[in-house]
């Protein structure tokens, strides 16, 4: 892979917003169904944001495995998209919808964040970052996911086929994984930033080819272009992980030094 | 067609937000119950049950929300929930949590006496509160305790009828709210995810039950998840479900 090795996070942030909403606007207000598969591509980025903001904040180590943390983000992220959507339907502005998720998910996530660290004490410094890109992750991904499989910005539509047929599920788990699976199978004292970034693409093109699988029974056409492209991106992205596991695996190892003596 | 504002949602649904909150508190303390070992229990190494937290709660919380919501339909059908079927549908929720938490603490005492080789012990305690055993000869040298003993047990089960209770008051205020089980369901399974990593931050990822010290952090725990379910509460109860969208 090309990457740049050393992307910092406010450059990781301002592409998974900025693709991930230019991908759920033309998917879905183009009036083009073929382009859906484009809010998939949007939820790849923002998966890689949510994976980003996991390594940061669980290297510091909060003490209840790294899942944790994803499912947190799912679970603010499922309310806020679905309000979002819903909200743009309500005032007959489709377009607000996703900005309004977005919004009220980074608002969400500042305030839960700030809760874990001013009342709960977990004095972790970034956690109120982490948590506010995490939250803003988690509903851009499943936002891109649902309009992907509804192939539409409208509430309604999005309700009949994503939530009422059970697709959200999938959409849920894998959005997850897609969050909290990178940085949980990569940590450890010779994690490297672009071979969890990697991974993160990975998954969220799993999670975007299965979504596509389940869009087949909503839309034929744009579900089977959805799901090639995310088969041809897990693809792509799966052979970089396994030649980056493969070049930090051949470095030899990494000295962590002795454990400190509290924890004996 | 949009004629839903923001305002009258909020309005009309005031109780509805009650009930999110009561149930999110009902899952922050049960999550205190539950004896969670995390990896070194999985290794035979510390008391309760080898998993996360997450995953406890979200295995119990949704046994418990399949519970409810076949409790729901037997009772309510298509029609609104009274307040008596709430309570009953709360407690199929919670009896169902209840025997998913505690066939999971039998089946794995049965892998750690009989598989592992282990007696199960506390380490937190002396003499088992519950039972009076003495506890602290059978833990191994080197670890805090392994399996589940008789007080993390029943510690277990109160966790687990918290949770279930929790879960399905939630479910119902938002069937009262939107009247779609889909819609409904899905959400409830946000309110609890959020209402259960934030406690098991308080508790550090792992805890005995409700003999162990770490069990008077409670209070801090119903502070942070009284202010994010009125978060979540009212952002849920503005989302109309499909009746609400006019049958589309």
């Amino acid at each position: 892979m090309s990457e740049v090795s050393a992307e910092t996070a406010n450059q990781i942030d301002a592409k998974g917003i900025v693709i991930g909403l230019v991908g759920i606007y033309i998917a879905g207000m183009s009036g083009i169904p073929y382009l859906a598969f484009l809010a998939g591509i949007g939820a790849i980025f923002a998966t890689k944001m949510g994976a980003n903001a996991v390594r940061s904040v669980c290297s510091y180590g909060i003490g209840t495995g790294v899942p944790s943390i994803g499912m947190l983000a799912l679970g603010m992220g499922i309310i806020s998209a679905m309000f979002g959507l819903a909200f743009g339907w309500m005032v007959d502005i489709p377009f607000l919808g996703p900005i309004v998720g977005l919004a009220l998910a980074l608002a969400i996530g500042f305030i839960v964040g700030t809760l874990a660290n001013k009342v709960i004490k977990l004095n972790i410094p970034v956690m109120e970052r982490c948590l506010t890109e995490i939250a803003g992750a988690g509903v851009l991904v499943l936002t891109g996911l649902s309009v992907m499989v509804a192939g539409s910005l409208e509430f309604p539509d999005i309700a009949r086929d994503v939530v009422s047929t059970g697709y959200i599920a999938p959409i849920f788990i894998l959005g997850a994984l897609g969050i909290l699976h990178p940085f949980n199978a990569s940590l450890g004292p010779d994690e490297t930033q672009d071979r969890t970034m990697v991974h993160a693409y990975s998954c969220g093109a799993i999670a975007m080819l299965i979504a596509g699988i389940c869009s087949i029974a909503i839309n034929p056409i744009a579900g089977a272009i959805s799901a090639v492209v995310g088969l041809v991106i897990w693809y792509v992205t799966f052979r970089g992980f396994v030649k980056l596991a493969k070049r930090d695996a051949g470095a030899g190892w990494v000295g962590t030094g002795l454990l400190p003596p509290g924890a004996m | 067609m949009s004629d839903i504002t923001v305002i009258g949602m909020l309005a009309e649904n005031w109780g509805s937000i009650i009930g999110i909150i009561l149930g999110g508190l009902c899952i922050a303390v049960g999550v205190h119950f539950v004896p969670v070992g995390g990896a070194p229990a999985a290794m035979a190494q510390a008391t309760g049950i080898g998993t996360g937290t997450v995953q406890l709660a979200a295995g119990s919380g949704l046994t418990g929300l399949l519970a409810a919501g076949y409790m729901y339909m037997t009772l309510a059908g298509v029609s609104e929930a009274s307040i008596s079927d709430v309570v009953l549908i709360s407690a199929t929720g919670a009896v169902g949590a209840m025997i998913m938490i505690t066939v999971t603490m039998l089946v794995g005492n049965w892998v750690y006496i009989y598989g592992v080789g282990v007696p199960p012990a506390s380490a937190k305690k002396d003499y088992d509160p519950i039972t009076g055993d003495s506890q602290a000869p059978y833990v191994a040298p080197g670890t805090v305790g392994q399996g589940i003993p008789t007080v993390c047990f029943v510690s277990g089960a109160i966790g687990g009828l918290l949770g279930g209770l929790g879960g399905s008051l939630v479910y119902c205020m938002l069937m009262w709210v939107n009247g779609d089980p889909a819609i409904s369901s899905i959400f409830a399974i946000g309110v609890f995810l959020v209402n259960a990593v934030l406690p098991s931050y308080n508790i550090q990822g792992t805890i005995e039950g409700f003999h162990d010290p770490k069990f008077k952090r409670v209070p801090k725990a119903i502070l942070a998840c009284f202010i994010a379910s009125l978060l979540c509460g009212i952002v849920a109860v503005m989302i109309p479900g499909i009746p609400a969208l006019g049958g589309a």
